[in-house]
């Protein structure tokens, strides 16, 4: 049995305890941003982590969202996908589109006070040819950068690059201060001419990066928050609850946790940047010889019921198509979307027609992102014939195993932005994603055409017509355009971007209720 | 007791040694492609080989191994081959953030497993009863379902506590405390129900021993036998348990870092596993095994000083 005071000091010690948590929970679920006091501040939450601020190993996709605040580019590529000035306030090709002047803005400094002038854009586009990143082809094709003075430079080409001005909307046209560019600090300390500086003393690398305004930037009423805040979050669960709770304002979350999100008060904006499928990469049957015969690669695409996918596997969240151009693309064709319906009858037929009645055996990869679809692609390829053995890859291992060639037919993601970029990215002869290497003259013909063709609705056609040739030699079998869901706190309003998955930070408001 | 102390550090560094030669040769087996991956897809052959032989991959494994050695021992552990930031650098500053959601983890699990077995101990009974049954429900609740209950009641339900994050002690002691307590509850939840059912154990069996009957018969306080006498002659295993604990929870850490998005070592592990980031991947296997290492050392010092028998093994 306790005595009296061992009773009155359990009393004194729960007292001391419930008094300790009131005052530890005491300021509710008040968020990092929150805590700095600032409205201003926009918190994003960012799938990954940055890989480097050097501008010869920026990236596209989400790392975009680490080097945009810091980094101007010469060309801007809004929401929309139209470009618009940055740095370059005009610019003009000559004739035959082998010298792009760019006109620049004489207003600029960098945040190390260095001026932008024609001399760092000569230093830079040098910087990403020479510094073996992984766009360092962006700047691979310019021959010269000529300056012609300090807010004139050429560029001077060999042929004309349809891409070239998207390039430098992208990571082409990110400008760094000369001064930096040999400093291998810069990997870490960025030093540009954006609208925020980074903020190196005050964030903590893999955890959170901090942005603050930059005080001599050229047009700062573009940007309504004074902080930028951005923590990677590679895990959903903890993204969402970040959401959910305040601690972050906005970002990018799976397709299945947007009906929780959706309950959650969440808003919610969707951009369909990304077209899932198989590539039939093995266009030549030099491994599988079945994938060489056009009407098997035709019968594959009719094989799938892709509107059935878009609800079961993607929660409604996507598009069908047949095409492997995005809606915003130069390429894209609405018809083309329904090149294949499905009809597993004359899928067959077609098996039948090519001398493969019995189907015959494939081996795909099999890996941790990707193996939720699996079982869609196996039995819906096994209702025409075709036996799918699946090999396990690590996760790590998938981009080499797949760009080593070895797979004839896989599923993957892939981004589509400008139609040329895409051009290079997975149909030429070298693309990275014509992993079989295939090689048409038909289509090199086409894609020729679109090179010399002036830049206009001519050149549309002729990248459509690129497009409707892929499609009918059904190089591809897509099932659909997936939405890149991000979720955001009431409080912001944002526009996403139609050809990238990261939004721009000019394209963050506060909601008008605030 | 000195070279007690000296023969278990020399253990401790063959330790080191043998498990970070196996890690190598474990992690360098899974590096085919790793260059490609860091170069990305639009890179070419040419570029991913001259990749290779910047990162030293050209070379046979011993060569790598030795090369690597010799800059660890005078404590370059070398730069991520995916963000160029320091190895040293990095874990410096996850390092802490681990400790300190590690350490809290151990105060409280030492405490209320202690209270928690000696009390089944003693009182028996209903009292032991209930404790044994809370044990094993606690043991069976896997740490991320907890971490997740926890979140979803504390944080998202009833606002009291963030969700996500960690602050610094320096920067706030009541937002450090107040990141800390759901990842620390998930934390110990398990690990405190296996150490009060060793505890227990323990005190138990010093219990019958002779030696108490002799002290409650020449009339010493039941709290002064307890205390004094059955809590320490029941140390020696309870601190092996709890060094068993440590060692779980910096593994527990890999989990429950991942669903609190907090930066330490754990979220450190998977995004550099995930990567293939292999200067990372060994810094953390160092880091870790040196941690082992210690907390192995300090148990077998504490069992010496309590227990004079072991000192002589």
């Amino acid at each position: 049995m306790s005595s009296a005071p061992g009773r009155r000091r359990l009393g004194s010690l729960a007292a001391l305890l419930v008094a300790l948590l009131l005052a530890l929970t005491g300021c509710g679920g008040t968020s990092l941003a929150e805590n700095r006091g600032d409205p201003k501040t926009l918190t994003i939450a960012a799938v990954q982590d940055n890989n480097s601020f050097d501008t010869a190993q920026l990236q596209l996709g989400n790392n975009m969202q680490y080097w945009w605040p810091v980094y101007d580019t010469l060309i801007i590529v809004n929401a929309q996908a139209e470009l618009e000035p940055g740095l370059a306030t005009d610019w003009t090709y000559n004739d035959d589109e082998t010298i792009l002047t760019l006109n620049l803005r004489d207003d600029v400094v960098f945040s190390d006070g260095t001026a932008f002038t024609s001399a760092a854009v000569k230093a830079n586009l040098e910087h990403l040819a020479n510094g073996g990143g992984q766009f360092s082809y962006m700047a691979q094709g310019i021959t010269e950068v000529v300056p012609v003075s300090d807010t004139i430079v050429e560029l001077h080409l060999d042929r004309p690059d349809p891409g070239l001005l998207d390039a430098l909307a992208l990571i082409a046209g990110a400008m760094a201060s000369p001064a930096a560019l040999e400093d291998p600090s810069l990997a870490t300390n960025p030093v540009g001419s954006g609208p925020y500086v980074y903020d190196a003393g005050a964030s903590t690398v893999g955890s959170e990066y901090i942005y603050t305004r930059n005080p001599d930037y050229w047009n700062p009423q573009a940007y309504e928050f004074n902080t930028i805040v951005i923590r990677p979050m590679p895990e959903a669960t903890a993204m969402l609850n970040a959401l959910k709770t305040g601690q972050v304002d906005t970002g990018s979350i799976p397709i299945s946790n947007v009906s929780e999100a959706e309950n959650s008060g969440l808003r919610i904006d969707t951009t369909p940047v990304n077209w899932r499928g198989l590539i039939i990469a093995d266009r030549a049957g030099a491994v599988v010889p079945a994938l060489g015969d056009v009407r098997v690669r035709r019968a594959i695409n009719m094989a799938f019921n892709k509107p059935v996918m878009v609800e079961n596997v993607l929660y409604g969240q996507g598009e069908v198509t047949a095409q492997p151009f995005g809606v915003e693309s130069q390429a894209y064709v609405p018809e083309l979307d329904d090149a294949y319906p499905y009809d597993l009858d004359q899928a067959r037929a077609l098996m039948a027609e090519a001398g493969y009645a019995d189907g015959f055996d494939v081996t795909m990869p099999n890996t941790s992102g990707f193996n939720y679809i699996n079982p869609f692609v196996a039995q819906q390829l096994g209702d025409i014939g075709i036996r799918v053995h699946f090999e396990q890859v690590p996760a790590n291992s998938l981009i080499p195993e797949l760009l080593s060639g070895r797979f004839p037919m896989y599923f993957f993601s892939l981004g589509s932005q400008d139609a040329w970029g895409d051009f290079r990215k997975t149909l030429l002869p070298n693309s990275p994603w014509n992993t079989s290497k295939s090689d048409s003259p038909e289509l090199a013909a086409l894609i020729e055409t679109v090179r010399y063709t002036e830049p206009g609705e001519e050149r549309t056609a002729a990248m459509q017509d690129v497009n409707r040739w892929v499609v009918d030699q059904a190089w591809f079998a897509p099932f659909f355009r997936e939405n890149t869901v991000l979720a955001s706190n009431p409080r912001i309003e944002l526009t996403p971007h139609a050809w990238l998955v990261a939004t721009r930070i000019d394209d963050y408001h506060l909601a008008e209720t605030n | 007791m000195a070279m007690f102390v000296l023969r278990r550090l020399a253990a401790g560094l063959v330790l080191v040694f043998v498990i970070t030669t196996i890690a190598y040769t474990l992690i360098y087996s899974t590096a085919g492609g790793i260059a490609r991956n860091i170069m990305g897809e639009n890179a070419t052959a040419e570029q991913v080989a001259a990749k290779e032989v910047e990162l030293g991959l050209d070379q046979p494994l011993p060569v790598q191994y030795i090369t690597w050695l010799t800059h660890a021992l005078r404590g370059d552990f070398g730069s991520s081959w995916f963000t160029s930031q320091s190895v040293v650098d990095t874990i410096s500053t996850r390092l802490p953030v681990t400790l300190s959601m590690v350490i809290v983890s151990m105060l409280v699990i030492t405490i209320v497993s202690v209270v928690m077995g000696m009390v089944a101990a003693i009182k028996g009974g209903a009292t032991d009863r209930v404790l044994q049954v809370l044990s094993v429900v606690g043991f069976s609740l896997p740490n991320f379902w907890v971490a997740l209950i926890l979140v979803v009641v504390f944080s998202v339900g009833l606002g009291l506590l963030p969700a996500t994050g960690y602050i610094p002690l320096t920067l706030s002691p009541v937002d450090w405390a107040r990141s800390l307590i759901l990842p620390v509850t998930a934390l110990v939840v398990s690990g405190t129900a296996s150490a009060a059912q060793q505890i227990r154990g323990a005190v138990t069996d010093v219990m019958q021993l002779d030696f108490v009957r002799t002290l409650k018969a020449r009339g010493l306080s039941a709290r002064s036998i307890q205390v004094q006498h059955v809590l320490r002659n029941a140390a020696p295993p309870a601190l092996t348990v709890l060094s068993l604990q440590f060692i779980g929870l910096l593994g527990g850490a890999v989990v429950i870092e991942q669903v609190f998005a907090i930066p330490g070592m754990g979220t450190y592990t998977v995004s550099s596993a995930l990567l293939g980031d292999i200067p990372s991947l060994m810094g953390i296997v160092v880091v870790m095994v040196v941690m082992v290492v210690i907390v192995n050392l300090i148990i077998d010092i504490m069992n010496g000083w309590l227990n004079p028998k072991a000192r002589q093994q």
